[in-house]
């Protein structure tokens, strides 16, 4: 037999002690047999043969041992052992199992994501060897990663033999058709690539070609398209006959040519791509000679032996170069510091393992944070078990003097105890393992917005496989570990007799419960911080009503979205129409246009000479709306008139402007009458102030508003601003109905609920609060549940010292008190610790935060009372049941 | 006493030996055969036979099954193996050796 047979042994051994039996009982039998045959009588036979075959206890023992591993029988053993003593007490262990489980899943699903946006490199060849290039301006000091067309090419020439670079637009949704699908309008995701893009990231076809760098030659030349591997099977079922299929974007004709090999979703974690056209294909051709027009990003793959630091000084020569032509066109009045400054321009090569990602951007500190939390509620989930660990081996502390008295080895009570642990933890995992997969996903779904869902790969691997085993190794060390290392160096003297002294071990405890207080506290701390930001947040006035309006773009039929046309009079007083007619649709309150939404993402920057001031002080947001505006979107109007329709003359010369704005530049006076110029358009053109409208934000919950001014609508260009009565989703088809049968070229666009983009700009902060009120109440659980264990534990320890106690006429109160004292030293100890931490921790937390600072009032007393409350409703029924405690009855038990 | 302990490490060498020449042989058997063959003069520790045997079979010298008796009872009946019967010719030449030695001090002692 093999050590295979002994291992299956090792899981069976009643069946080979069966067998062992057996053996043994036949031989018995047949000596005795033996006996009476040659007279002997049966009795004495029976006797003869057991005598002569010894002790068969011990003859079991020693082929036991031959026939199975030893040590692998006793762990199970062990294990045996431990489970039926965790399901003795079922609700001890429940709770632990769920506590545990909790923590491990919630670290687990912080891992998973942490992993899958910031950790895990792109599925592409040698992903080490990728680089993205970044340039940095002192006047404006981030790293911006987009780039011009013309610098890009002097770049890829200049490193050309070292460094292949190649080029990506920012993936966006885009209307395509498919030839053959009857003319209906799809989004798909799609991004603009360099020609070698796809093949320097070392991806392979997985039909037809990839793009190549013939593809990459002359602006509108080359209409082919690469799908991803996804998207040919979720929209195609992954048919081959794909290949040659032609769609239109707008009014551009592309072909499918090829589709890239499976696992590739593209470059940027959390953000899928359906499909590449080449650069060369860009909508508005004049940016790829357009040394003003950033809208690309630059990435690289270093060739075999050249690093990163090798081809910056060529690139940044490349970079000097380009700054100092685009210098020479400044104006001549440009003060001198502001050149040199504009000179001292550098370019960074940067690793991208991982590819770009501006999720990673908006996530990686939120999701360390989550991180780091999720550990703290697996430290204070650790200590919760190993105070019920410590409780547990002192209340079975008899039953370890006994076995340590009648010979069994430390090492074996060790093993015993940490086997127990195992088990638990083992447990905990496969629910924590369940637990993340159902809570990582949904995280996701927290990250995406209503415009740009987020994709991660989740699936499970042994990175997180890794991981698990490792938390729950971890967690087995910390919380079995040392409380086993005490119970097994119990000394058998002292232990067995009877009431030994175990105040050491008390103060195991009490410190066990200190460090859990503390780790409790920071996560209420951190989470409190995060919820009192997000409540800021939500109490921000914006300045405009956000329900019921809903956003519906105006887009153009005609080939060429920027033509001039729509910027004239005549287009600006169709628009006007256009509002006309959706005001007639039932359902429709009122209705504006506006050439972008608030929140939308778009911006007007412009630069006003007002008189009086110097320039260069003039930078503020226009915003072109239509009449009725205000009112559409519940802007306050403070001061003098709003926009009318007689407004909008051939060159408009009214204005509105909103309270920052008047703040700024007329302080202490009224702006109503005043006149200003716009510095880069209709120079010489006054706007008259009509009115003072109320401060409105832009784009960003948290920004304040900028300097903003209102204006007549420039054209047929933009967005519909809707305010319904009742369920928008029933008045849209309508509106849409309405603006196709408008005629003049134009139909309608995307839809959006102007709460839904509020709503997606606080999208991080949401998730945020959302998972720290989560943890704050997981925390706040877990401490609960400790605090009680550790006080009934107390209780139950000293029931006769109570007694004695008042018997000789203590009052309840003062056995209350006693009973508490000690777990509110340690709760003091725990708070203090905790504050000393909280502040280490945040540090980091303090830059996501609004309007609220670590360390004001409510953030202190917030976690400080929600503690101090969970503490007493933990501490009141051991406290109760002290308080009850009958000296007689206390006393009989001994 | 002194009977047994001249068995203890020549046991397994017996063991094999008899299985080599009589075939299958339960517990009992073995222990009858030994005691048959030298004329009762090795008595076998029968504690320590059963132990022997469960090793033997572990270390894949002799290999065991369950069979019925002429009396149609069920005994776990033992047979050398391929691997055992190499054994048995080591374990002959070294008992040969020893005794040999043992032998030669006897006669110039």
């Amino acid at each position: 037999m093999s050590w295979l047979s002994r291992l299956t042994n090792a899981f069976r051994p009643d069946r080979l002690d069966d067998e062992l039996e057996e053996e043994l009982r036949f031989h018995l039998e047949a000596r005795a047999e033996e006996a009476v045959h040659r007279g002997a009588n049966p009795q004495d036979a029976a006797v003869e043969a057991r005598l002569r075959l010894g002790n068969p206890l011990h003859t079991r023992e020693t082929s036991r041992d031959a026939k199975l591993l030893p040590w692998l029988e006793s762990l199970l053993r062990d294990a045996r052992f431990g489970f039926r003593m965790l399901r003795k007490d079922s609700a001890v262990t429940a709770a632990a199992l769920a506590s545990l489980a909790l923590a491990i899943g919630a670290s687990l699903a912080a891992f998973a994501l942490v992993d899958a946006l910031l950790l895990r490199p792109l599925p592409v060849y040698q992903p080490e060897r990728l680089v993205q290039l970044s340039t940095w301006d002192e006047r404006d000091p981030h790293e911006n990663y987009t780039f011009n067309y013309p610098l890009f090419e002097r770049c890829r020439q200049a490193t050309r033999g070292q460094l292949e670079l190649f080029g990506m637009s920012n993936q966006s949704p885009e209307a395509v058709v498919f030839a053959k699908s009857g003319g209906v309008q799809e989004k798909v995701r799609l991004q603009y690539a360099s020609g070698n893009a796809l093949t320097s990231l070392g991806i392979r076809p997985a039909l037809g070609r990839l793009l190549n760098p013939s593809d990459d030659l002359r602006p509108g030349a080359h209409p082919v398209a690469v799908l991803s591997y996804d998207f040919w099977m979720r929209r195609f079922g992954g048919d081959p006959a794909v290949l040659g299929r032609w769609f239109s974007n707008g009014a551009k004709q592309f072909q499918i040519v090829g589709v890239t090999a499976k696992g590739f979703t593209g470059i940027e974690p959390g953000k899928d791509t359906d499909l590449w056209v080449p650069t060369m294909m860009w909508s508005v051709p004049e940016d790829l000679s357009d040394a003003g027009s950033y809208w690309f990003i630059v990435l690289g793959r270093l060739k075999p032996g050249v690093t990163a630091e090798a081809v910056r000084p060529i690139l940044q020569g490349v970079y000097a170069n380009f700054l100092r032509e685009q210098a020479a066109g400044f104006r001549a009045d440009e003060s001198r510091a502001v050149v040199d400054s504009f000179l001292h321009g550098s370019l960074h090569v940067l690793p991208a393992p991982n590819g770009p990602s501006r999720l990673r951007e908006t996530f990686a500190r939120p999701l360390w944070i989550l991180a780091a939390v999720a550990g703290l509620l697996l430290l204070i989930a650790c200590s919760n078990l190993a105070n019920l660990f410590t409780a547990r081996a002192l209340a079975r502390e008899r039953e370890m003097a006994l076995r340590i008295s009648i010979g069994a080895g430390r090492g074996r009570l060790l093993r015993q105890l940490l086997v127990e642990g195992l088990l638990l933890a083992g447990a905990a995992s496969v629910l924590a393992a369940m637990f993340a997969a159902v809570a990582a996903p949904s995280l996701v779904g927290l990250l995406s917005t209503s415009d740009s869902p987020a994709y991660l790969d989740l699936h499970p691997d042994w990175r997180m496989l890794t991981f698990l085993l490792l938390a729950c190794t971890a967690a087995t060390l910390l919380f079995a570990l040392l409380p086993a290392l005490r119970a097994s160096g119990v000394s058998p003297h002292e232990a067995l007799k009877s009431g030994g002294k175990q105040s050491v071990r008390s103060s195991a405890l009490r410190s066990m419960l200190a460090a859990q207080i503390a780790f409790s506290f920071v996560v209420l701390f951190v989470a409190g911080l995060l919820l009192l930001s997000f409540r800021q947040l939500t109490h921000v006035n914006l300045g405009f009503r956000k329900s019921g309006v809903v956003l519906i773009g105006v887009e153009t039929t005609d080939p060429n979205p920027f033509a001039k046309i729509y910027y004239t009079p005549a287009a600006r007083l169709t628009a006007l129409q256009l509002v006309d007619r959706v005001r007639e649709v039932p359902g429709v309150r009122n209705a504006a246009m506006c050439e972008f939404g608030f929140f939308s993402g778009s911006l007007m920057g412009e630069n006003v000479r007002i008189p009086g001031r110097a320039p260069g002080d003039g930078g503020i947001y226009g915003v072109p709306v239509s009449p009725g505006f205000l009112e559409t979107t519940g802007v306050r109007l403070l001061e003098g008139r709003t926009l009318a329709p007689s407004d909008f003359t051939p060159t408009p010369s009214v204005v509105l402007v909103n309270q920052t704005f008047a703040r700024r530049y007329y302080p202490g006076e009224d702006p109503v009458g005043k006149r200003f110029a716009f510095a880069e358009r209709d120079r010489d053109l006054p706007q008259d102030i009509i009115g003072v409208v109320q401060d409105v934000r832009l784009q960003s919950v948290r920004q304040p508003a900028p300097p903003t001014v209102f204006v007549p609508l420039r054209g047929l260009n933009g967005t519909l601003a809707v305010r319904v009565d009742g369920d928008p989703w029933k008045v849209v088809p309508l509106v849409r109905r309405q603006i196709n049968a408008f005629g003049h070229s134009v139909r309608a666009g995307d839809v959006t609920l102007q709460s839904a983009l509020v709503d997606d700009d606080l999208v991080r902060e949401r998730l945020l609060a959302l998972l720290a009120g989560f943890f704050a109440l997981a925390a706040l659980a877990l401490a609960g549940v400790g605090l009680y264990g550790v006080l009934s534990y107390s209780v139950v320890r000293r029931t006769k010292e109570i007694g004695i106690r008042m018997a000789l006429g203590a009052r309840q109160s003062s056995v209350v008190r006693l009973v508490v004292r000690e777990i509110a030293a340690a709760a003091g100890i725990g708070i203090a610790a905790g504050l000393v931490l909280g502040r280490l921790l945040a540090r980091p937390v303090e830059s996501l935060l609004y309007e609220v600072k670590a360390g004001d009032f409510w953030s202190l007393a917030l976690p400080l009372t929600l503690l101090l409350a969970a503490a007493a409703l933990a501490a009141f029924r051991p406290a109760y049941r002290a308080a009850k405690v009958e000296p007689a009855v206390a006393l009989r038990n001994e | 006493m002194a009977r047994q302990d001249a068995l203890q490490g020549s046991l397994p060498l017996l063991v094999l030996k008899i299985l080599a020449r009589r075939g299958p042989l339960h517990g009992y058997g073995i222990a009858v055969q030994i005691e048959a063959m030298s004329e009762d003069i090795l008595r076998v520790e029968e504690g320590s036979l059963y132990p022997a045997l469960h090793r033997m079979e572990e270390a894949g010298w002799i290999k065991a099954k369950w069979a019925t008796t002429p009396s149609n009872r069920r005994a776990r009946a033992y047979d050398i193996t391929a691997a055992g019967r190499k054994q048995l010719e080591g374990e002959l030449i070294r008992w040969r050796s020893i005794t040999a030695a043992v032998d030669a001090v006897l006669e110039q002692a």
